[in-house]
């Protein structure tokens, strides 16, 4: 007993070890996407909206050669690349695979040109087949969660007996190869490897390290502990329950919904909704066999499942609704945007769901008692609801190739970085057109850590067609970013932008750069 | 605007002798002597009269007195420099870090001075400028001369709030 609570602590201490934030996004380069170059960089920093953690990064350079001698360093939000040397001019490509907090992959590349723009193309890096592999590994994934550890519980719990859980059994012997599968997955994506890669060691260090990889190995254990309350009968019923709690845990660890902020409430929702899932979803197993069997005991494990199953339904749709609204923002994204469609979708068959275990609980349940023929019917009935349940998670398995549309940020045209030994100020505006822009000013020290001002003023001019300077005072807002908002660019070309930032009575720290704004 | 009329303007500003900002009436000091520093403030903030004038003193720059003022209050702000120096065979390691005279009022159409004497160390370098950063406050509004440009960048425009500064000349 000693022993699963240390597990069950251990369960719960690696779940919320790790901080995260949200899909991670980029926000800038430098040298410029696209820019052309007098002279080779030493560096291309690549800046992310959250701190990540470097995958693959791969630079095919003007000649078309790839080259693998590349130092990359990450710290926070930005990750260095450092060139090699001998960099010949032509057009090259910096192909970025990194993880963020959420423990899903980004993937993209850049392109620079030294001297000469030059004919490339950049990697192709969708691998179909892996992508396939991932989604049946999730769908896996969550068979062996909400039908096998769900069923398990259910016969310990529920049913009092062992009836009807070949199912379970099954799907946790599928789960648990998916959850393998799903973190070999996971790694090979992340590294952009082949399949042969999965015989070294380096996709399964890397995916483990990630929140995703540690959730695989928290549903493993979850399953695990299902598998053994299927065989001792002294501490079953206790497994059973620390099975629960993991399939919970794995839920909550990682992906879009659990990293979301407020994550003080979205962690517990999203093991709210697990748990409800593992409780609704693994008694339909159990129950259409306990239906095939006389009558009399059937009906006493039906009442008691109808007793739990309401209130379980109340979470999940509760939850359920909070985690939507969190993530999806706005009604229009729901049919806008791949997330919200699949969303759309889950919540179509969900109703379906829902009526179908209406009518069981008000219709068919009462008529057990009266009728032998609404055994069948019931029956019947159940085998659907499991049918919709498995579309739902084959559904929901989409989402891990979609961001949330929380997450998906404006596309920023333009974006500079201005560096000196006392600050760094990063600029990006919106939409970097010529008209009406935003900017957003992002102060940093040299080291990198928030720069605090009393205040800042951005200046820009276009002295080639005589436009003076002129002054804007920037506010501070709540995301610790300065604002200067609708700012009138009224011709194309290099501006002039000039960043004062007032950082005590007697210091301003001036930087000063040039903002190419491109003809409409 | 050609090229001449734009050079004649140039040198016309660098001419005028009191330019419309904050600046020292000693335009060259020795250093390791002592320095009397004398603010000029020509006119308010954007027409506002100047109720408060706050000097930073530099670093290397000790022995700060300020002169007292009739209709104006005298505050200094005490701190510890960063390096020590001897003065009169003492190792001082902190004194005066900033002046302030307040509860005066100097409307915008008149003119004055805010004088302090201080000793500039020899640890100072000669051959640079040094800047005393002055804030100026106003009924509305506040003036910052804290510009200081960067050395070397000679390119750079000039800019609009330049701190007052001295320049330093090798000990005779």
């Amino acid at each position: 007993m000693r022993l699963l609570a240390a597990l069950a602590t251990l369960l719960f201490a690696a779940s919320f070890a790790s901080g995260a934030l949200a899909h991670a996004a980029l926000i800038s380069v430098e040298p410029a996407n696209g820019s052309t170059l007098a002279t080779a960089p030493k560096v291309v920093e690549l800046r992310f909206n959250e701190p990540v953690t470097p995958g693959a990064i791969r630079l095919i350079d003007g000649t078309g050669r790839a080259r693998d001698e590349t130092r990359v360093s990450a710290s926070g939000d930005m990750i260095s690349i450092e060139m090699p040397a001998d960099l010949p001019e032509g057009t090259a490509v910096v192909s970025y695979r990194v993880v963020s907090q959420d423990g899903h992959p980004i993937v993209g590349s850049v392109m620079f040109s030294i001297g000469m723009p030059s004919e490339t193309k950049p990697s192709a890096s969708t691998d179909h087949w892996l992508g396939a592999l991932i989604w049946l590994a999730r769908v896996g994934l969550y068979l062996g969660l909400f039908v096998g550890v769900g069923g398990v519980w259910f016969a310990r719990w529920i049913s009092w007996s062992l009836t009807g859980v070949t199912v379970p059994r099954v799907a946790l012997a599928v789960g648990l190869s998916s959850a393998v599968v799903s973190l070999g997955a996971l790694g090979l994506d992340l590294l952009g490897l082949p399949l042969a890669a999965l015989a070294t060691a380096a996709p399964w260090k890397v995916a483990v390290a990630t929140s995703a990889g540690r959730a695989f190995l928290v549903a493993a254990a979850a399953m695990l502990f299902a598998l053994l309350a299927l065989r001792s009968a002294w501490s079953s019923r206790a497994l059973a329950i620390i099975a629960m709690v993991g399939v919970g845990l794995s839920l909550a660890m990682s992906g879009h919904a659990a990293t979301a902020p407020p994550r003080m409430m979205m962690r517990p929702a999203m093991f709210l909704h697990g748990l409800c899932v593992a409780l609704w979803i693994g008694a339909l197993a159990p129950l259409a066999a306990l239906l095939s069997k006389p009558m009399p005991a059937a009906l006493a494990v039906v009442k008691r499942f109808s007793g739990i199953a309401m209130p379980a339904v109340g979470v999940l749709a509760l939850t359920g609704l909070a985690l939507a609204i969190v993530q999806v923002e706005k009604a229009p994204a729901l049919v806008e945007t791949r997330y919200g469609l699949i969303l759309s979708i889950k919540l179509g068959l969900v109703l379906m769901l829902l009526a179908l275990a209406a009518l069981n609980r008000f219709r068919l349940t009462p008529a057990l008692a009266r009728d032998r023929g609404a055994q069948a019917i019931l029956k019947r009935s159940i085998l659907l609801e499991s049918v919709i349940a498995l579309a739902i998670f084959a559904v929901v398995a989409g989402w891990r190739f979609t961001p949330p549309p929380r997450t998906i940020i404006p596309e920023t045209l333009l974006a500079i970085h201005i560096h000196s030994d006392k600050a760094m100020f990063q600029v990006l505006v919106s939409p970097g057109k010529v008209g009406k822009d935003d900017f957003v000013l992002q102060l940093m020290t040299g080291e990198g850590t928030p720069l605090a001002a009393k205040e800042v003023t951005l200046t820009l001019s276009l002295p080639e067609r005589g436009i003076e300077p002129m002054e804007r005072e920037a506010l501070l807002g709540p995301d610790g970013y300065w604002h200067v908002r609708k700012v009138e660019l009224p011709f194309a070309g290099r501006w002039r932008v000039r960043i004062e930032a007032l950082v005590s009575d007697f210091e301003k720290i001036t930087l000063a750069d040039e903002l190419e704004v491109p003809p409409p | 605007m050609s090229k001449r009329s734009c050079l004649i303007l140039i040198a016309a500003v660098a001419a005028s002798p009191v330019a419309a900002h904050v600046s020292l009436e000693t335009k060259q000091a020795t250093i390791g002597a002592s320095y009397k520093a004398v603010f000029m403030v020509p006119h308010g903030c954007a027409g506002s009269p100047t109720l408060k004038i706050r000097v930073q003193i530099p670093e290397g720059v000790i022995a700060v007195k300020p002169m007292p003022k009739a209709g104006w209050t005298v505050d200094v702000v005490e701190g510890k420099y960063a390096g020590e120096y001897d003065y009169h065979g003492n190792k001082l390691s902190s004194g005066v870090k900033e002046v302030a005279w307040s509860g005066g009022k100097l409307p915008d159409k008149n003119y004055d001075e805010f004088i302090m004497q201080t000793v500039l160390t020899d640890k100072l370098k000669a051959n640079t400028t040094l800047y005393f950063p002055v804030v100026q406050e106003c009924e509305t509004g506040v003036r910052r001369w804290i510009e200081i440009p960067i050395e070397g960048a000679g390119h750079s425009h000039e800019g609009k709030s330049p701190a007052p500064g001295v320049k330093l000349l090798p000990k005779p």
